[in-house]
């Protein structure tokens, strides 16, 4: 009891001299603190690399279409045209790795049909182009034919100075009294990688 | 630049549990024990906190991944280790920091034998929960999900910085009870919140019916982020957010409860209430409300015979404004009202040990402590997707006079492993302590799911 009372007032009187102590204690502590086995320049390869599915274009077309009715002409090329903004948007040009397009045609008109899409910059001027054909059906029995174009490396850049596509189709011969449907469906598959780029 | 920074704030700051100060509460050598329970016990006479360094509480956590689980050295890919951990997370995993400056903190006991205490205190306090399914979808892509409804309700997070003025009283009404209810006012400088979000998203194939490949569907979107103090930041210049904090922003009325009860000279019993409040956001405001349903299909053509020169329909921007007709944005600049998180405390302390000052005596009579003390605390904070809680375990010794050291030992939702450690001393008429938890992780901070830190100084009048 009595050796307790001694040692507590011995550390009264240090009470003063104890705070540069304690002080310092508490700074070694802070200062041993630490964070270690860890490489925080690995955050510079820290890569998302998501697979996105998105629809693209989808049509259906007449086959009289084809076929200027009041005049007696035929038309052998139908063509129109979408913006895709999202193709030359910066960070987009820079995340594409590979896209791969499939185009689904399901054709019931007698003719075999000329395919293409063509990619415009903002300017109008083409980067990349693609087309196919497609075989011929009847109205009976329509005909599915598959395109798949995978794209990538020096063409990915092509395909990213676009901002728009033109779609013609063209037939090589037509009439009035021509019938079916050419149907399109499609879809492309964008592998992306996102990451910084400094 | 842009991603680093993203984690980092998401991984990286690693400095318990978003606001639970357990090694304090109850620590009454520490003056600011008097902020955890306004009706905790009050040894000193007078104290005065030192401007801006009489409490600077830093902590950030996060429930389900350390530092070191992703930066840590290892043999496997980090995009490997971050992929497995985004599985391994729930949405009910969170990120939370929680910053707080005391700008003044003052208090003393008046001729009736009442503790009046008041000050002001500068608060941020973050919290984001994991949108695992959105997560997935930024890591993944949609390829592998066909037919999988990711929740975009996941998205839950809040955000405020605020100064707090506060003043409060205490009482030691009878020979158990110590009583203390406390004032506040909030001037709110900053604020977000988008909680109680709802809506799905999915892409499946397309069935007979469909005219393109696949059906990209968002269902029953409801999605909304309230704002005050944010609206007008580009062209606010730092000085006038600071300025919102002297009563210049959005205000609020809050207060805080608690109660001492002495069962004996060994068992004591405590609880509180704190932050039960609102804050009225009338300026400054800025809400957006995103509701409604759509099926994205891709863009039909439907070859329109041209004149020459004549450009074709715009279907790019067709689609954008049926899905603006559809999702419509409201933004809405009338008011709101916000709740404050609400915190509860609550502990049972049994002490033993010599009386302070190693004197047997009939001390109690005298309201003189016992040097040793061991005890049960709770803490629970309401959080958007319902409270959260920790049990603290702890130990308390009066070692000296002038030094008290309180360990604990807590279960919260980041881990089963936090020891804390406190130490409050009284040099002089200065006191000083410091609180700091996952000292079992101090070897390696980075291997914490969360760190807190609580110190400063006051000078304190002892009770003659």
């Amino acid at each position: 009891m009595l050796e307790y009372y001694v040692i507590y007032q011995n550390l009264s009187l240090m009470k003063k001299n104890l705070l540069m102590p304690t002080v310092g204690l508490l700074a070694v502590l802070l200062l041993f603190s630490c964070i270690k086995d860890t490489n925080f320049d690995e955050a510079q390869n820290i890569a998302l690399t998501p697979v996105v599915e998105l629809d693209l274009i989808y049509f259906n077309v007449d086959a009289s279409e084809f076929f200027d009715s009041i005049n007696n002409i035929s038309i052998l090329t139908l063509r129109d045209t979408t913006e895709i903004r999202f193709l030359d948007d910066t960070d987009f040009q820079e995340s594409l790795i590979r896209a791969e397009f499939q185009f689904n045609f399901t054709n019931s008109i007698p003719r075999e049909f000329m395919v293409d899409f063509q990619f415009l910059s903002e300017e109008n001027e083409e980067t990349y182009v693609i087309g196919t054909i497609v075989n011929q059906g009847t109205v009976q029995v329509p005909v599915f034919t598959q395109f798949i174009k995978k794209v990538e490396g020096e063409e990915i850049l092509q395909l990213t100075q676009a901002n728009k596509v033109v779609v013609s189709i063209t037939i090589p011969s037509s009439d009035a009294s021509l019938r079916g449907i050419l149907n399109l469906q499609s879809k492309t598959t964008y592998y992306l990688e996102i990451k910084d780029r400094g | 630049m842009r991603i680093i920074s993203v984690l980092y704030l998401a991984f990286g700051l690693s400095v318990s549990f978003a606001q639970n100060k357990q090694i304090l509460y109850g620590f009454e050598e520490v003056p600011q024990s008097l902020m955890l329970n306004p009706g905790g016990k009050v040894p000193q006479k007078s104290h005065f906190g030192i401007p801006f360094l009489s409490q600077i509480h830093i902590n950030g956590g996060a429930s389900g991944v350390s530092t070191f689980d992703i930066f840590g050295k290892s043999s496997v890919d980090i995009n490997t280790r971050i992929r497995n951990k985004i599985f391994e997370m729930t949405e009910k995993d969170f990120f939370t920091v929680t910053q707080q400056l005391e700008i003044l903190n003052f208090g003393w006991r008046s001729f009736k034998d009442i503790y009046f205490s008041g000050g002001i205190y500068q608060e941020l306090d973050v919290i984001s929960y994991f949108p695992r399914d959105l997560a997935i979808l930024a890591w993944e892509g949609n390829r592998d999900y066909l037919g999988y409804e990711f929740d975009l309700g996941q998205v839950s997070a809040t955000g405020d910085l605020m100064a707090v003025y506060h003043f409060g009283a205490n009482k030691k009404i009878d020979k158990k009870w110590t009583v203390g209810a406390r004032g506040k006012i909030y001037s709110s400088m900053i604020s977000f919140k988008s909680t109680k979000n709802k809506g799905t998203f999915v892409t499946r194939l397309g069935d007979v019916d469909s005219p393109n490949t696949y059906e990209h569907i968002v269902t029953d979107i409801d999605i909304s982020v309230q704002t005050s103090g944010i609206a007008s930041l580009e062209d606010t210049s730092v000085g006038k957010v600071l300025g919102r904090a002297l009563f210049g922003g959005n205000l609020g009325l809050g207060i805080d409860f608690g109660a001492t009860y002495e069962i004996n000279d060994r068992w004591t019993a405590s609880g509180s209430v704190l932050d039960v409040g609102v804050i009225f956001h009338t300026k400054d405001v800025e809400q957006y409300r995103a509701t409604g349903d759509y099926t994205l299909n891709g863009i039909e053509l439907i070859f329109p015979p041209l004149s020459a020169g004549e450009s074709t329909i715009p279907y790019y921007d067709n689609l954008e404004d049926e899905i603006e007709r559809e999702i419509p944005v409201d933004t809405i600049t009338s008011g709101y009202t916000q709740l404050r998180p609400v915190k509860v405390n609550a502990g049972v302390k049994y002490s033993f040990g010599k009386f302070v000052g190693g004197e047997e005596c009939d001390c109690y009579n005298k309201g003189l402590e016992r040097v040793q003390s061991v005890g049960l605390q709770y803490y629970s904070i309401i959080r958007p997707k319902g409270p959260q809680m920790a049990a603290t375990l702890f130990y308390y010794h009066k070692l000296f006079q002038f030094l008290s050291a309180k360990a604990t030992y807590t279960l919260d939702p980041y881990s089963y492993y936090n020891v804390g450690l406190g130490i409050a001393t009284d040099l002089g008429k200065m006191n000083f302590y410091v609180a700091f938890d996952n000292v079992l992780y101090y070897g390696n901070i980075a291997k914490a799911k969360s760190v807190s830190l609580q110190l400063g100084f006051n000078f304190v009048v002892d009770q003659e």
